[in-house]
């Protein structure tokens, strides 16, 4: 079964969606914005929607929607009128308020809503992996080249900023990427479990990690473990991949847990 | 402006967007070699003119200058800030004490650059100045407020700073931390000849700490000289009597 052309490439862009979503769940995480990852989903739901609803190449319609959205989001929530949990749930609910109604509008032109929320990773084809490529090649080279600024940005904006550090670039860049990032995802996990992937992978590196390095290192480790495990078990139990990729990624940080929870009760603390 | 003037504020005044005003006509100049004691009750502006020094708060009114230019990216990188408390986050993150500190490095190292053997020997310096070294690679997490503080320290001297910009950098620590930071303090004022900006509501260490004063409330009540300093501008800025005790931390 592994030998079929589908099944190949779902592992190879479920790899390349693990690295991609693990590089930023690092920031994502541990800037304490991880709700964004929902936000942004659901505004590429609405976007999604739209373009279906216009006839148009929807993945590039979401695209614009995301980018438009992710700035949104982090104008709102750098600005001191509204907390950042609520910026994210008022473009959340426009985003799937705005996609349903769109989508019952273009009820019978053949919109695939379940693969919409939930992933059809089975069906992804060349150009996607390609594309999804392009996006993992430029977040990595835009997180290796400024790794140090956006760490600094991470642990502490005000001294960030006093420091002459321009953090407002960094917060933008993170959520546009975030948010072209779930759009490449999608296909994978779906609308609904996207944000688990940016989340997931650095709150069970942080677990175990002894430094910020070893957390950056552990995310992506973590993520191709939960992802290629996910779909084997997704093809044997002929289960939802997105949904069976989640669940194993919850299975590994709750394991994570439990044996940092066994270690630390040898190891007494000083 | 003398060209030893580090930091000069002229007739600055902050209203924040709700209407109040932290700031008013607040003139005044800080010079090279200098340590100033920041003081002034609580809600006086002190940390809004922290701000507006570091680049965090434009002014609504007046001119700040820092090395006799305005405050921009470049020459905030001249500045060592330490911030008057945690974000609540800090001790979560998952950075060793070397991590952070090496963090006071990326002023002064270009953006896409990479960390050099240099900035790591100068990160080591600054851990051994401020006796941490032998907690360089503890995470954060691990840390007493003090040695947090002290690693925070670290990290703005590891930027090389011309000043060294603290706002109540102490407070919460025992007194014994508190002595031997300010000993520190001004062994870097006096050996390195590095400004000090340091605000604090420990007005007696401060005030025989500082060779200068600068006490507001809103508006400037007094900026000069310490001996110049006397009870009645604490009387007249705290809007009550107050008497100033020296002592010393033993």
């Amino acid at each position: 079964m592994l030998g079929q052309g589908f099944i190949q490439r779902a592992f190879v862009i479920g790899a390349i969606v693990a690295l991609l979503s693990s590089i930023l769940s690092v920031f994502i995480v541990l800037k304490r914005i991880s709700l964004i990852g929902d936000g942004l989903a659901h505004t590429a739901f609405g976007g999604l929607a739209l373009g279906y609803y216009l006839g148009l190449m929807p993945i590039w319609v979401a695209g614009g929607i995301v980018v438009l959205g992710s700035v949104g989001i982090t104008k709102a929530m750098r600005s001191s009128k509204i907390s950042g949990d609520a910026a994210v749930a008022i473009f959340l609910e426009l985003g799937l308020a705005s996609g349903i109604v769109l989508l019952s509008l273009t009820r019978g032109l053949g919109v695939n809503l379940e693969s919409l929320l939930f992933g059809s990773i089975l069906l992804v084809s060349l150009e996607q992996i390609l594309y999804a490529f392009l996006v993992l090649a430029v977040t990595a080279a835009f997180v290796l080249l400024f790794y140090k600024e956006l760490a600094y940005s991470t642990f502490d904006e005000v001294q960030a900023k006093a420091s002459g550090v321009s953090t407002w670039f960094f917060d933008y860049s993170v959520s546009v990427l975030a948010g072209i990032a779930i759009i490449v995802s999608i296909p994978i996990v779906g609308v609904l479990l996207i944000s688990a992937l940016l989340v997931l992978p650095a709150v069970t590196s942080v677990q175990i990690s002894k430094s910020l390095w070893q957390t950056v290192i552990l995310s992506p480790i973590f993520a191709l473990l939960s992802v290629v495990l996910g779909l084997v078990g997704s093809i044997i139990l002929d289960t939802a991949s997105g949904a069976t990729i989640v669940l194993v990624g919850l299975a590994v940080f709750l394991l994570v847990l439990f044996a940092k929870r066994i270690v630390g009760k040898r190891i007494p603390t000083r | 402006m003398s060209d030893a003037s580090v930091v000069e504020l002229d007739d600055v005044g902050v209203r924040y967007p709700n209407g109040v005003q932290a700031l008013d006509h607040i003139t005044l100049q800080i010079f090279r070699n200098d340590l100033v004691g920041l003081i002034g009750p609580n809600g006086a502006g002190k940390s809004t003119l922290i701000g507006v020094v570091i680049g965090l708060i434009k002014p609504t009114s007046g001119v700040a200058r820092l090395f006799g230019e305005s405050i921009s990216a470049e020459n905030l990188r001249r500045v060592g800030y330490v911030p008057q408390a945690f974000q609540s986050t800090t001790n979560e993150f998952p950075a060793t004490v070397f991590e952070t500190v090496l963090f006071g490095r990326v002023q002064r190292v270009g953006l896409i650059h990479r960390f050099s053997n240099t900035d790591k020997t100068t990160t080591e310096e600054a851990l051994k100045l401020l006796e941490i070294a032998d907690l360089r690679d503890r995470k954060l997490s691990q840390l007493s407020g003090g040695q947090l503080q002290r690693v925070l320290v670290a990290k703005a001297l590891a930027a090389d700073p011309e000043i060294l910009i603290l706002d109540e950098p102490t407070s919460g620590a025992d007194m014994h931390s508190k002595t031997e930071f300010y000993v520190l303090l001004s062994k870097l004022n006096r050996d390195r000849g590095i400004a000090v900006i340091l605000s604090s509501h420990d007005i007696g260490t401060v005030t025989r700490l500082a060779n200068k004063v600068v006490c507001i409330n809103r508006t400037l009540f007094f900026c000069g000289l310490r001996s110049k300093f006397t009870d009645d501008v604490i009387a007249k800025t705290y809007d009550y009597s107050i008497k100033v005790i020296d002592h010393t931390h033993a």
